[in-house]
Protein backbone atom coordinates (compact mmCIF):
# COMPACT_ATOMS: atom_id res chain seq x y z
CA UNK A 1 0.00 0.00 0.00
CA UNK A 2 0.76 3.49 -0.32
CA UNK A 3 2.94 5.02 2.39
CA UNK A 4 1.05 7.91 1.92
CA UNK A 5 -2.60 6.42 1.79
CA UNK A 6 -4.40 6.62 5.32
CA UNK A 7 -2.21 9.40 6.21
CA UNK A 8 -4.08 10.18 10.15
CA UNK A 9 -3.48 14.21 10.52
CA UNK A 10 -2.91 13.50 14.51
CA UNK A 11 -2.08 10.45 16.46
CA UNK A 12 -5.76 8.80 17.47
CA UNK A 13 -6.33 7.35 21.25
CA UNK A 14 -8.25 3.96 20.54
CA UNK A 15 -9.70 1.38 23.42
CA UNK A 16 -9.48 -1.75 22.30
CA UNK A 17 -11.57 -4.25 24.04
CA UNK A 18 -10.91 -7.68 23.38
CA UNK A 19 -9.45 -11.11 24.69
CA UNK A 20 -7.72 -11.52 21.55
CA UNK A 21 -4.19 -10.36 21.76
CA UNK A 22 -3.12 -11.34 18.38
CA UNK A 23 -5.85 -8.18 17.43
CA UNK A 24 -3.97 -5.98 19.81
CA UNK A 25 -0.83 -6.46 17.79
CA UNK A 26 -2.28 -6.14 14.80
CA UNK A 27 -3.78 -2.86 15.09
CA UNK A 28 -0.36 -1.71 16.34
CA UNK A 29 1.42 -2.79 13.58
CA UNK A 30 -0.86 -0.73 11.25
CA UNK A 31 0.49 2.71 10.91
CA UNK A 32 4.10 2.18 12.78
CA UNK A 33 4.89 4.12 16.23
CA UNK A 34 2.63 6.51 18.21
CA UNK A 35 -0.13 6.59 15.47
CA UNK A 36 -2.55 4.93 17.10
CA UNK A 37 -1.96 5.31 21.00
CA UNK A 38 -4.11 1.98 21.74
CA UNK A 39 -5.07 0.94 25.18
CA UNK A 40 -6.38 -2.69 25.21
CA UNK A 41 -8.59 -3.65 27.59
CA UNK A 42 -8.99 -7.41 27.73
CA UNK A 43 -12.30 -7.21 29.60
CA UNK A 44 -15.56 -4.88 28.89
CA UNK A 45 -16.54 -4.43 32.50
CA UNK A 46 -13.27 -2.69 33.65
CA UNK A 47 -13.04 -0.57 30.27
CA UNK A 48 -16.40 0.82 30.63
CA UNK A 49 -16.06 3.40 33.70
CA UNK A 50 -12.04 4.18 32.12
CA UNK A 51 -14.11 4.81 28.97
CA UNK A 52 -16.87 7.56 30.69
CA UNK A 53 -14.07 9.18 32.22
CA UNK A 54 -12.40 9.88 29.02
CA UNK A 55 -13.46 9.22 25.54
CA UNK A 56 -10.58 8.33 23.23
CA UNK A 57 -11.14 9.02 19.58
CA UNK A 58 -11.71 5.19 18.21
CA UNK A 59 -13.42 2.54 20.07
CA UNK A 60 -13.09 -1.01 19.06
CA UNK A 61 -14.92 -3.73 20.48
CA UNK A 62 -15.06 -7.18 20.24
CA UNK A 63 -18.05 -9.15 19.63
CA UNK A 64 -17.27 -11.60 21.78
CA UNK A 65 -16.14 -10.97 25.11
CA UNK A 66 -15.51 -12.82 27.92
CA UNK A 67 -17.68 -11.24 30.94
CA UNK A 68 -20.61 -9.29 28.59
CA UNK A 69 -21.67 -9.26 25.01
CA UNK A 70 -20.05 -6.76 23.04
CA UNK A 71 -22.98 -4.92 21.80
CA UNK A 72 -24.06 -4.62 25.24
CA UNK A 73 -20.98 -1.93 25.75
CA UNK A 74 -21.27 0.02 22.52
CA UNK A 75 -25.36 0.24 23.73
CA UNK A 76 -24.02 1.71 27.23
CA UNK A 77 -22.25 3.88 24.87
CA UNK A 78 -24.67 5.00 22.39
CA UNK A 79 -27.72 5.53 24.45
CA UNK A 80 -25.87 8.95 26.18
CA UNK A 81 -25.92 11.61 24.25
CA UNK A 82 -22.55 13.09 25.83
CA UNK A 83 -20.86 9.78 24.30
CA UNK A 84 -22.61 9.18 21.49
CA UNK A 85 -20.77 11.26 19.12
CA UNK A 86 -17.46 8.52 19.52
CA UNK A 87 -17.16 6.68 16.76
CA UNK A 88 -17.71 2.25 17.52
CA UNK A 89 -16.56 -0.51 15.22
CA UNK A 90 -17.43 -3.97 16.12
CA UNK A 91 -14.68 -6.57 15.71
CA UNK A 92 -16.92 -9.57 14.88
CA UNK A 93 -16.13 -12.84 13.24
CA UNK A 94 -17.78 -14.47 10.36
CA UNK A 95 -19.79 -17.43 12.19
CA UNK A 96 -21.00 -14.88 14.50
CA UNK A 97 -22.48 -12.51 11.42
CA UNK A 98 -24.63 -15.76 10.59
CA UNK A 99 -26.07 -16.00 13.90
CA UNK A 100 -27.61 -12.24 13.60
CA UNK A 101 -27.48 -9.69 15.70
CA UNK A 102 -30.02 -7.00 16.37
CA UNK A 103 -28.37 -4.32 14.17
CA UNK A 104 -30.93 -1.96 14.41
CA UNK A 105 -30.70 -1.28 17.96
CA UNK A 106 -27.16 -1.14 17.89
CA UNK A 107 -25.68 1.87 17.00
CA UNK A 108 -22.08 0.66 15.91
CA UNK A 109 -20.44 2.69 12.97
CA UNK A 110 -18.91 0.37 11.33
CA UNK A 111 -17.25 -3.44 11.10
CA UNK A 112 -14.54 -5.42 10.90
CA UNK A 113 -14.37 -9.01 10.24
CA UNK A 114 -12.21 -10.78 11.58
CA UNK A 115 -9.28 -12.08 10.68
CA UNK A 116 -8.93 -9.25 8.24
CA UNK A 117 -6.24 -8.70 5.87
CA UNK A 118 -3.61 -5.52 7.64
CA UNK A 119 -4.99 -3.35 4.06
CA UNK A 120 -8.27 -4.02 4.70
CA UNK A 121 -8.33 -2.91 8.50
CA UNK A 122 -6.56 0.18 7.77
CA UNK A 123 -8.83 1.43 5.30
CA UNK A 124 -11.58 0.78 7.82
CA UNK A 125 -10.32 2.16 10.38
CA UNK A 126 -9.05 5.20 8.74
CA UNK A 127 -12.71 5.80 7.30
CA UNK A 128 -14.59 5.23 10.11
CA UNK A 129 -12.34 7.97 11.82
CA UNK A 130 -12.50 10.38 8.79
CA UNK A 131 -16.20 10.40 8.80
CA UNK A 132 -17.02 10.46 12.35
CA UNK A 133 -14.78 13.53 12.38
CA UNK A 134 -17.13 14.60 9.27
CA UNK A 135 -20.69 14.26 10.09
CA UNK A 136 -19.65 15.34 14.28
CA UNK A 137 -18.47 18.92 13.16
CA UNK A 138 -20.02 19.85 10.44
CA UNK A 139 -22.76 22.48 10.73
CA UNK A 140 -26.36 21.13 11.13
CA UNK A 141 -27.79 23.51 8.26
CA UNK A 142 -25.07 24.06 6.09
CA UNK A 143 -23.41 21.12 6.01
CA UNK A 144 -20.13 23.08 6.29
CA UNK A 145 -17.08 22.50 8.21
CA UNK A 146 -17.93 23.46 12.04
CA UNK A 147 -15.44 25.13 14.59
CA UNK A 148 -13.22 22.10 15.03
CA UNK A 149 -12.10 21.86 11.71
CA UNK A 150 -12.15 25.73 11.29
CA UNK A 151 -9.85 25.75 14.45
CA UNK A 152 -8.17 22.89 12.93
CA UNK A 153 -7.75 24.23 9.51
CA UNK A 154 -6.13 28.05 11.29
CA UNK A 155 -3.60 26.61 13.01
CA UNK A 156 -2.56 24.13 10.46
CA UNK A 157 -1.77 27.10 8.42
CA UNK A 158 -0.50 28.90 11.33
CA UNK A 159 2.11 26.07 11.83
CA UNK A 160 2.96 25.83 8.59
CA UNK A 161 3.81 29.61 8.04
CA UNK A 162 1.49 30.04 5.12
CA UNK A 163 0.49 33.27 4.19
CA UNK A 164 -3.70 33.15 4.26
CA UNK A 165 -6.37 35.85 4.59
CA UNK A 166 -8.76 34.94 7.30
CA UNK A 167 -12.41 36.40 7.30
CA UNK A 168 -15.11 36.38 9.54
CA UNK A 169 -18.56 37.41 8.27
CA UNK A 170 -21.70 37.71 9.94
CA UNK A 171 -24.93 39.03 9.01
CA UNK A 172 -26.90 42.56 9.90
CA UNK A 173 -30.09 42.45 11.31
CA UNK A 174 -30.47 39.08 11.09
CA UNK A 175 -31.67 38.70 14.80
CA UNK A 176 -34.65 41.22 13.89
CA UNK A 177 -35.66 39.33 10.82
CA UNK A 178 -35.65 35.80 12.66
CA UNK A 179 -38.21 37.67 14.91
CA UNK A 180 -40.71 38.97 12.38
CA UNK A 181 -40.39 36.26 10.13
CA UNK A 182 -39.85 32.96 12.61
CA UNK A 183 -36.26 30.71 12.28
CA UNK A 184 -37.31 28.47 9.23
CA UNK A 185 -37.50 32.00 6.80
CA UNK A 186 -33.59 32.91 8.95
CA UNK A 187 -32.84 29.46 7.98
CA UNK A 188 -33.14 30.32 4.31
CA UNK A 189 -31.46 32.89 4.31
CA UNK A 190 -28.30 30.98 5.75
CA UNK A 191 -28.74 28.42 3.61
CA UNK A 192 -28.36 31.13 1.11
CA UNK A 193 -25.32 33.12 2.39
CA UNK A 194 -23.30 30.19 2.94
CA UNK A 195 -24.09 29.16 -0.98
CA UNK A 196 -22.88 32.93 -2.15
CA UNK A 197 -19.97 32.40 0.44
CA UNK A 198 -19.02 28.81 -1.51
CA UNK A 199 -19.23 29.99 -4.74
CA UNK A 200 -17.75 32.93 -4.61
CA UNK A 201 -14.49 31.40 -3.28
CA UNK A 202 -14.53 28.21 -5.04
CA UNK A 203 -14.87 31.05 -8.39
CA UNK A 204 -10.89 31.10 -7.02
CA UNK A 205 -9.62 27.86 -9.03
CA UNK A 206 -6.06 26.74 -8.26
CA UNK A 207 -5.42 27.75 -4.76
CA UNK A 208 -5.89 26.89 -1.10
CA UNK A 209 -9.43 27.68 0.12
CA UNK A 210 -11.75 27.38 2.89
CA UNK A 211 -14.93 27.71 4.06
CA UNK A 212 -16.56 26.54 7.50
CA UNK A 213 -19.59 27.97 9.69
CA UNK A 214 -19.19 28.39 13.18
CA UNK A 215 -22.70 28.66 13.81
CA UNK A 216 -26.12 31.49 13.67
CA UNK A 217 -24.70 34.03 11.22
CA UNK A 218 -21.21 33.25 11.62
CA UNK A 219 -19.06 32.35 8.72
CA UNK A 220 -15.54 31.91 8.13
CA UNK A 221 -13.46 31.69 4.80
CA UNK A 222 -9.79 31.43 3.83
CA UNK A 223 -8.12 32.73 0.97
CA UNK A 224 -4.55 33.73 0.03
CA UNK A 225 -4.03 37.52 0.73
CA UNK A 226 -4.10 38.77 -2.95
CA UNK A 227 -7.72 37.08 -3.77
CA UNK A 228 -9.38 38.13 -0.27
CA UNK A 229 -10.29 41.55 -1.64
CA UNK A 230 -12.17 40.88 -4.42
CA UNK A 231 -13.34 37.94 -2.96
CA UNK A 232 -15.28 40.39 -0.25
CA UNK A 233 -16.70 42.42 -2.53
CA UNK A 234 -18.11 39.64 -5.47
CA UNK A 235 -20.17 38.42 -1.56
CA UNK A 236 -21.13 41.69 -0.65
CA UNK A 237 -22.34 42.48 -4.31
CA UNK A 238 -24.19 39.22 -4.15
CA UNK A 239 -25.48 39.29 -0.92
CA UNK A 240 -26.85 43.13 -1.37
CA UNK A 241 -28.93 41.87 -4.73
CA UNK A 242 -30.33 38.52 -3.34
CA UNK A 243 -30.87 39.17 -0.01
CA UNK A 244 -34.43 41.55 -0.90
CA UNK A 245 -36.02 38.53 -2.31
CA UNK A 246 -36.50 36.72 1.37
CA UNK A 247 -38.26 39.51 2.70
CA UNK A 248 -42.18 39.71 2.07
CA UNK A 249 -42.85 42.26 -0.62
CA UNK A 250 -44.28 45.15 1.39
CA UNK A 251 -41.38 45.18 3.77
CA UNK A 252 -38.90 44.58 0.74
CA UNK A 253 -40.58 47.92 -1.11
CA UNK A 254 -40.53 49.73 2.17
CA UNK A 255 -36.72 48.83 2.57
CA UNK A 256 -36.98 47.99 6.16
CA UNK A 257 -39.01 45.97 8.62
CA UNK A 258 -40.73 46.42 11.76
CA UNK A 259 -39.68 44.11 14.85
CA UNK A 260 -39.32 44.43 18.50
CA UNK A 261 -35.39 45.39 19.62
CA UNK A 262 -33.64 43.31 22.73
CA UNK A 263 -35.43 45.72 25.25
CA UNK A 264 -39.09 44.49 23.59
CA UNK A 265 -39.56 48.21 22.06
CA UNK A 266 -41.23 48.26 18.60
CA UNK A 267 -38.46 49.41 15.85
CA UNK A 268 -37.65 49.57 12.40
CA UNK A 269 -34.73 47.75 11.40
CA UNK A 270 -32.96 48.12 7.56
CA UNK A 271 -32.84 44.85 5.26
CA UNK A 272 -29.53 42.60 6.13
CA UNK A 273 -26.33 43.39 5.31
CA UNK A 274 -22.91 41.05 5.91
CA UNK A 275 -20.28 42.64 7.41
CA UNK A 276 -16.43 40.65 6.93
CA UNK A 277 -13.43 41.50 8.92
CA UNK A 278 -10.41 40.21 7.52
CA UNK A 279 -7.24 38.97 9.24
CA UNK A 280 -3.69 38.89 6.71
CA UNK A 281 -1.30 36.57 8.41
CA UNK A 282 2.11 37.57 6.00
CA UNK A 283 5.01 36.08 7.00
CA UNK A 284 4.33 34.45 10.12
CA UNK A 285 3.44 37.25 12.37
CA UNK A 286 0.60 34.71 13.90
CA UNK A 287 1.22 32.35 16.33
CA UNK A 288 -2.05 31.17 17.82
CA UNK A 289 -5.35 30.71 16.64
CA UNK A 290 -7.14 32.84 19.20
CA UNK A 291 -4.85 35.97 17.78
CA UNK A 292 -6.45 35.52 14.58
CA UNK A 293 -10.27 35.43 16.17
CA UNK A 294 -9.08 38.52 18.70
CA UNK A 295 -8.13 40.89 15.47
CA UNK A 296 -11.04 39.64 13.80
CA UNK A 297 -13.55 40.76 16.38
CA UNK A 298 -11.99 44.43 17.07
CA UNK A 299 -12.04 44.36 13.41
CA UNK A 300 -16.01 43.35 13.39
CA UNK A 301 -16.99 45.83 15.48
CA UNK A 302 -15.52 49.03 13.14
CA UNK A 303 -17.75 46.77 10.23
CA UNK A 304 -20.27 47.18 11.81
CA UNK A 305 -20.39 50.63 12.56
CA UNK A 306 -21.37 50.60 8.49
CA UNK A 307 -25.44 49.38 8.85
CA UNK A 308 -24.51 48.73 5.11
CA UNK A 309 -22.97 45.86 4.28
CA UNK A 310 -18.90 46.14 4.03
CA UNK A 311 -15.51 44.68 4.65
CA UNK A 312 -12.79 45.84 6.74
CA UNK A 313 -9.01 44.55 6.31
CA UNK A 314 -6.81 44.49 8.70
CA UNK A 315 -3.67 46.53 7.74
CA UNK A 316 -1.62 46.53 10.03
CA UNK A 317 1.86 45.06 9.67
CA UNK A 318 0.60 44.01 6.05
CA UNK B 1 -63.21 15.29 -20.16
CA UNK B 2 -62.67 12.46 -17.28
CA UNK B 3 -60.70 13.76 -14.45
CA UNK B 4 -58.95 10.83 -13.92
CA UNK B 5 -57.50 11.06 -17.64
CA UNK B 6 -56.88 14.40 -16.92
CA UNK B 7 -54.87 13.60 -13.71
CA UNK B 8 -52.99 10.71 -15.54
CA UNK B 9 -51.73 13.28 -18.53
CA UNK B 10 -51.09 15.86 -15.69
CA UNK B 11 -48.49 13.02 -14.05
CA UNK B 12 -47.28 12.12 -17.82
CA UNK B 13 -46.09 15.48 -17.90
CA UNK B 14 -45.09 16.39 -13.98
CA UNK B 15 -42.77 13.13 -15.15
CA UNK B 16 -40.51 15.05 -17.33
CA UNK B 17 -36.73 14.25 -16.06
CA UNK B 18 -34.64 15.46 -19.10
CA UNK B 19 -35.96 18.53 -20.98
CA UNK B 20 -34.03 18.43 -24.53
CA UNK B 21 -33.26 22.17 -26.11
CA UNK B 22 -31.73 23.29 -29.17
CA UNK B 23 -28.35 23.08 -29.66
CA UNK B 24 -26.96 26.43 -30.12
CA UNK B 25 -27.30 27.97 -26.89
CA UNK B 26 -26.40 25.13 -25.01
CA UNK B 27 -23.06 24.39 -27.23
CA UNK B 28 -22.43 28.38 -26.47
CA UNK B 29 -22.67 28.06 -22.37
CA UNK B 30 -20.39 25.02 -22.87
CA UNK B 31 -17.80 26.95 -24.09
CA UNK B 32 -18.32 29.78 -21.78
CA UNK B 33 -18.58 27.84 -18.78
CA UNK B 34 -15.21 26.07 -19.35
CA UNK B 35 -13.63 29.31 -20.07
CA UNK B 36 -11.88 30.49 -16.38
CA UNK B 37 -12.24 34.18 -17.35
CA UNK B 38 -16.10 34.07 -18.58
CA UNK B 39 -18.40 35.81 -15.83
CA UNK B 40 -21.39 34.69 -14.20
CA UNK B 41 -23.53 37.80 -15.68
CA UNK B 42 -22.15 36.74 -19.57
CA UNK B 43 -23.45 33.23 -18.54
CA UNK B 44 -26.81 34.50 -16.79
CA UNK B 45 -27.25 36.77 -20.17
CA UNK B 46 -27.24 33.39 -22.59
CA UNK B 47 -29.17 31.34 -20.61
CA UNK B 48 -31.84 33.93 -20.89
CA UNK B 49 -31.84 33.26 -24.39
CA UNK B 50 -32.83 29.64 -23.70
CA UNK B 51 -36.18 28.57 -21.94
CA UNK B 52 -35.44 25.03 -21.21
CA UNK B 53 -31.85 25.71 -19.61
CA UNK B 54 -33.50 29.00 -18.23
CA UNK B 55 -36.21 26.73 -16.44
CA UNK B 56 -33.95 23.88 -15.37
CA UNK B 57 -31.63 26.55 -13.50
CA UNK B 58 -34.52 27.80 -11.53
CA UNK B 59 -36.24 24.50 -10.74
CA UNK B 60 -33.09 23.61 -8.90
CA UNK B 61 -32.64 26.26 -6.98
CA UNK B 62 -35.75 26.39 -6.00
CA UNK B 63 -35.50 22.94 -4.83
CA UNK B 64 -35.78 22.17 -1.26
CA UNK B 65 -32.58 20.74 -1.38
CA UNK B 66 -31.02 24.21 -1.72
CA UNK B 67 -33.20 25.19 1.19
CA UNK B 68 -35.18 28.24 0.47
CA UNK B 69 -37.74 26.65 -2.57
CA UNK B 70 -39.90 29.77 -4.30
CA UNK B 71 -37.00 32.41 -3.61
CA UNK B 72 -35.60 32.55 -6.33
CA UNK B 73 -36.63 34.42 -9.79
CA UNK B 74 -33.62 35.31 -10.98
CA UNK B 75 -31.40 33.37 -13.34
CA UNK B 76 -28.19 35.53 -12.22
CA UNK B 77 -29.46 34.93 -9.07
CA UNK B 78 -29.60 31.23 -9.54
CA UNK B 79 -26.08 30.98 -11.09
CA UNK B 80 -24.64 32.45 -8.38
CA UNK B 81 -26.04 30.54 -5.80
CA UNK B 82 -26.10 27.27 -7.88
CA UNK B 83 -22.23 27.59 -8.58
CA UNK B 84 -20.34 26.67 -11.69
CA UNK B 85 -20.17 23.16 -10.77
CA UNK B 86 -23.57 22.45 -10.90
CA UNK B 87 -23.96 24.80 -14.02
CA UNK B 88 -21.81 22.20 -15.70
CA UNK B 89 -23.60 19.05 -14.80
CA UNK B 90 -27.13 20.73 -15.99
CA UNK B 91 -25.19 21.63 -18.80
CA UNK B 92 -23.54 18.02 -19.66
CA UNK B 93 -26.72 16.19 -18.76
CA UNK B 94 -29.11 17.92 -21.27
CA UNK B 95 -29.57 16.67 -24.61
CA UNK B 96 -30.18 18.30 -27.43
CA UNK B 97 -33.57 18.50 -29.56
CA UNK B 98 -33.98 17.22 -33.11
CA UNK B 99 -32.81 20.41 -35.03
CA UNK B 100 -35.00 19.48 -37.92
CA UNK B 101 -38.00 19.88 -35.42
CA UNK B 102 -38.76 23.84 -37.01
CA UNK B 103 -42.24 23.80 -35.28
CA UNK B 104 -39.70 23.83 -32.10
CA UNK B 105 -36.92 26.51 -33.57
CA UNK B 106 -40.21 28.96 -33.73
CA UNK B 107 -41.10 28.46 -29.93
CA UNK B 108 -37.53 29.18 -28.92
CA UNK B 109 -37.87 32.71 -31.18
CA UNK B 110 -40.90 33.60 -29.67
CA UNK B 111 -40.08 33.35 -26.08
CA UNK B 112 -37.07 35.29 -26.82
CA UNK B 113 -39.28 37.94 -28.39
CA UNK B 114 -41.66 37.60 -25.69
CA UNK B 115 -39.27 37.81 -22.40
CA UNK B 116 -37.91 41.16 -24.93
CA UNK B 117 -41.41 42.48 -25.20
CA UNK B 118 -42.89 41.89 -21.72
CA UNK B 119 -40.09 43.33 -20.43
CA UNK B 120 -40.02 46.48 -22.11
CA UNK B 121 -43.70 47.10 -21.12
CA UNK B 122 -42.94 46.68 -17.51
CA UNK B 123 -40.11 49.17 -17.71
CA UNK B 124 -42.14 51.52 -19.48
CA UNK B 125 -44.58 51.19 -16.55
CA UNK B 126 -42.07 51.48 -14.22
CA UNK B 127 -42.43 48.14 -12.07
CA UNK B 128 -40.10 47.28 -10.16
CA UNK B 129 -38.20 43.28 -10.19
CA UNK B 130 -38.51 43.41 -14.65
CA UNK B 131 -36.23 40.09 -14.43
CA UNK B 132 -39.02 38.40 -12.62
CA UNK B 133 -41.71 39.40 -15.75
CA UNK B 134 -38.48 38.82 -18.62
CA UNK B 135 -38.36 35.52 -16.84
CA UNK B 136 -42.17 34.74 -17.16
CA UNK B 137 -42.50 35.91 -20.79
CA UNK B 138 -39.46 33.61 -21.56
CA UNK B 139 -41.42 30.82 -19.73
CA UNK B 140 -44.80 31.60 -20.80
CA UNK B 141 -44.96 28.44 -23.50
CA UNK B 142 -42.78 26.00 -21.69
CA UNK B 143 -45.97 23.85 -21.26
CA UNK B 144 -46.28 23.52 -24.38
CA UNK B 145 -42.56 22.47 -24.94
CA UNK B 146 -42.75 19.85 -21.87
CA UNK B 147 -46.28 18.78 -23.07
CA UNK B 148 -44.51 17.77 -26.95
CA UNK B 149 -42.04 16.13 -24.92
CA UNK B 150 -43.76 13.99 -22.70
CA UNK B 151 -47.04 13.32 -24.64
CA UNK B 152 -46.10 13.79 -28.36
CA UNK B 153 -49.04 11.82 -29.76
CA UNK B 154 -51.40 14.55 -28.12
CA UNK B 155 -48.92 17.82 -29.96
CA UNK B 156 -49.57 15.97 -33.10
CA UNK B 157 -53.07 16.05 -32.57
CA UNK B 158 -53.03 19.64 -31.21
CA UNK B 159 -51.27 20.89 -34.33
CA UNK B 160 -53.28 18.74 -36.88
CA UNK B 161 -56.45 20.84 -35.61
CA UNK B 162 -54.84 24.07 -35.66
CA UNK B 163 -53.67 23.50 -39.40
CA UNK B 164 -57.38 22.23 -39.84
CA UNK B 165 -59.82 24.07 -38.46
CA UNK B 166 -57.92 27.28 -38.16
CA UNK B 167 -58.03 27.52 -34.18
CA UNK B 168 -55.38 29.11 -31.75
CA UNK B 169 -52.67 26.81 -30.56
CA UNK B 170 -54.51 26.98 -26.72
CA UNK B 171 -58.34 26.19 -28.09
CA UNK B 172 -56.35 23.30 -30.07
CA UNK B 173 -54.95 22.10 -26.79
CA UNK B 174 -58.07 22.32 -24.87
CA UNK B 175 -60.35 20.32 -27.39
CA UNK B 176 -57.83 17.65 -27.65
CA UNK B 177 -56.61 17.39 -24.43
CA UNK B 178 -58.99 19.08 -22.05
CA UNK B 179 -56.21 21.70 -20.73
CA UNK B 180 -54.14 24.54 -22.27
CA UNK B 181 -50.32 24.94 -21.62
CA UNK B 182 -51.48 28.01 -19.08
CA UNK B 183 -53.15 24.98 -17.15
CA UNK B 184 -49.50 22.67 -17.46
CA UNK B 185 -47.70 25.88 -16.78
CA UNK B 186 -49.25 26.38 -13.62
CA UNK B 187 -48.88 22.38 -12.93
CA UNK B 188 -45.04 23.11 -13.49
CA UNK B 189 -44.66 26.07 -11.59
CA UNK B 190 -46.09 24.62 -8.55
CA UNK B 191 -43.95 21.12 -8.75
CA UNK B 192 -40.56 23.06 -9.48
CA UNK B 193 -41.56 25.70 -6.91
CA UNK B 194 -40.85 29.08 -9.25
CA UNK B 195 -41.75 32.03 -7.16
CA UNK B 196 -45.25 33.15 -7.14
CA UNK B 197 -44.70 36.19 -9.58
CA UNK B 198 -43.54 33.86 -12.48
CA UNK B 199 -46.27 31.32 -11.62
CA UNK B 200 -48.30 33.89 -12.09
CA UNK B 201 -47.28 35.43 -15.58
CA UNK B 202 -46.96 31.94 -16.68
CA UNK B 203 -50.17 30.74 -15.62
CA UNK B 204 -52.68 33.57 -16.81
CA UNK B 205 -50.75 35.21 -19.43
CA UNK B 206 -53.90 34.23 -21.60
CA UNK B 207 -56.57 35.84 -18.62
CA UNK B 208 -54.66 38.60 -17.39
CA UNK B 209 -57.34 39.73 -15.43
CA UNK B 210 -58.37 36.73 -13.18
CA UNK B 211 -54.34 36.73 -11.94
CA UNK B 212 -55.21 36.98 -7.98
CA UNK B 213 -51.68 38.03 -6.74
CA UNK B 214 -49.27 39.49 -8.95
CA UNK B 215 -51.72 40.60 -12.06
CA UNK B 216 -48.99 43.61 -13.58
CA UNK B 217 -46.46 40.31 -14.14
CA UNK B 218 -49.82 38.41 -15.76
CA UNK B 219 -50.87 42.14 -17.54
CA UNK B 220 -47.22 42.44 -18.90
CA UNK B 221 -46.87 38.77 -20.33
CA UNK B 222 -50.04 38.80 -21.63
CA UNK B 223 -48.97 42.41 -23.81
CA UNK B 224 -45.44 40.84 -24.35
CA UNK B 225 -47.09 37.68 -25.76
CA UNK B 226 -49.59 39.90 -28.30
CA UNK B 227 -46.87 42.33 -29.14
CA UNK B 228 -44.14 39.66 -30.54
CA UNK B 229 -46.73 38.45 -32.34
CA UNK B 230 -47.81 41.55 -33.80
CA UNK B 231 -43.86 41.49 -34.82
CA UNK B 232 -44.55 37.97 -35.84
CA UNK B 233 -41.06 36.97 -34.37
CA UNK B 234 -40.65 33.05 -34.13
CA UNK B 235 -44.15 31.39 -33.73
CA UNK B 236 -46.55 30.53 -30.76
CA UNK B 237 -47.48 27.65 -32.85
CA UNK B 238 -50.71 29.35 -35.06
CA UNK B 239 -50.78 32.50 -36.79
CA UNK B 240 -54.14 33.60 -35.82
CA UNK B 241 -54.67 37.40 -34.76
CA UNK B 242 -53.94 37.54 -31.01
CA UNK B 243 -56.69 38.53 -28.43
CA UNK B 244 -55.24 41.53 -26.55
CA UNK B 245 -57.49 41.69 -23.19
CA UNK B 246 -58.42 45.31 -22.55
CA UNK B 247 -58.37 44.92 -18.98
CA UNK B 248 -54.51 44.43 -19.21
CA UNK B 249 -54.05 48.06 -20.52
CA UNK B 250 -56.13 49.30 -17.82
CA UNK B 251 -54.56 47.58 -15.10
CA UNK B 252 -50.82 48.52 -16.54
CA UNK B 253 -52.43 52.32 -17.20
CA UNK B 254 -51.21 52.31 -20.17
CA UNK B 255 -51.72 54.73 -22.36
CA UNK B 256 -51.89 54.99 -26.39
CA UNK B 257 -49.10 57.40 -26.20
CA UNK B 258 -46.85 55.05 -23.70
CA UNK B 259 -47.58 51.94 -26.25
CA UNK B 260 -46.39 53.69 -29.19
CA UNK B 261 -43.31 54.49 -27.11
CA UNK B 262 -43.09 50.62 -26.37
CA UNK B 263 -43.77 49.91 -30.10
CA UNK B 264 -41.01 51.94 -31.19
CA UNK B 265 -38.80 50.53 -28.67
CA UNK B 266 -39.39 47.01 -29.90
CA UNK B 267 -38.96 47.92 -33.18
CA UNK B 268 -35.40 48.14 -32.65
CA UNK B 269 -34.77 45.53 -30.52
CA UNK B 270 -36.40 43.03 -32.89
CA UNK B 271 -33.76 44.38 -35.68
CA UNK B 272 -31.10 43.59 -32.93
CA UNK B 273 -32.48 40.33 -32.24
CA UNK B 274 -33.51 39.41 -35.86
CA UNK B 275 -30.13 37.56 -36.59
CA UNK B 276 -30.19 35.67 -33.75
CA UNK B 277 -30.16 31.96 -34.71
CA UNK B 278 -31.16 28.97 -32.93
CA UNK B 279 -30.02 25.93 -34.50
Amino acid sequence: MNADACRLQRPQRVYLLSADAGLKDALSALWGDGHLEITHFERGRGAIEVLFNELPDLLIVDHDLPDMPGLDVVNLVKSENVYRQLPVILAIREESLDQGADWCSAEVDDILILPSSAARMKVRIFLTITRASRAFDANPLSKLPGNTSIIQRIQEMIDRREDFALAYADLDYFKSFNDKYGFSRGDEVLMMSARIIVNTIRGFTGVRSFVGHVGGDDFVFILPPDKIELACQRIVENFDSIVPHFYDEEDRARGFIQSTDREGNMRTFPLMAISIAVVLNVGGRLQHYGEASQIAMTLKKKAKENPKSCYVLDKRLS
Amino acid sequence: MAEDLKLERKDQILAAKDLPTLPKVLDEVSRLVKDPDSSTEQIAKLIAMDQVLSAKVLKMVNSPIYGFPGRIGSIHHALVLLGFNVLRGVIVSTSVMDVMNQTMVGLWEHSVGCALASSTVARQCGLKDVEDISVAGLLHDLGKVVTSVQLPELKTGVEALVKTQDKSYLEAEKAVMGFGHDRVNAWLSDHWKLPPPIKEGMSYHHKPQLARLYPEVACCVHLGDFLVRVYEYGSGGDDNVPYLEPEALKKLKLKPADLEAVLDELSEKFLDIADLSFT
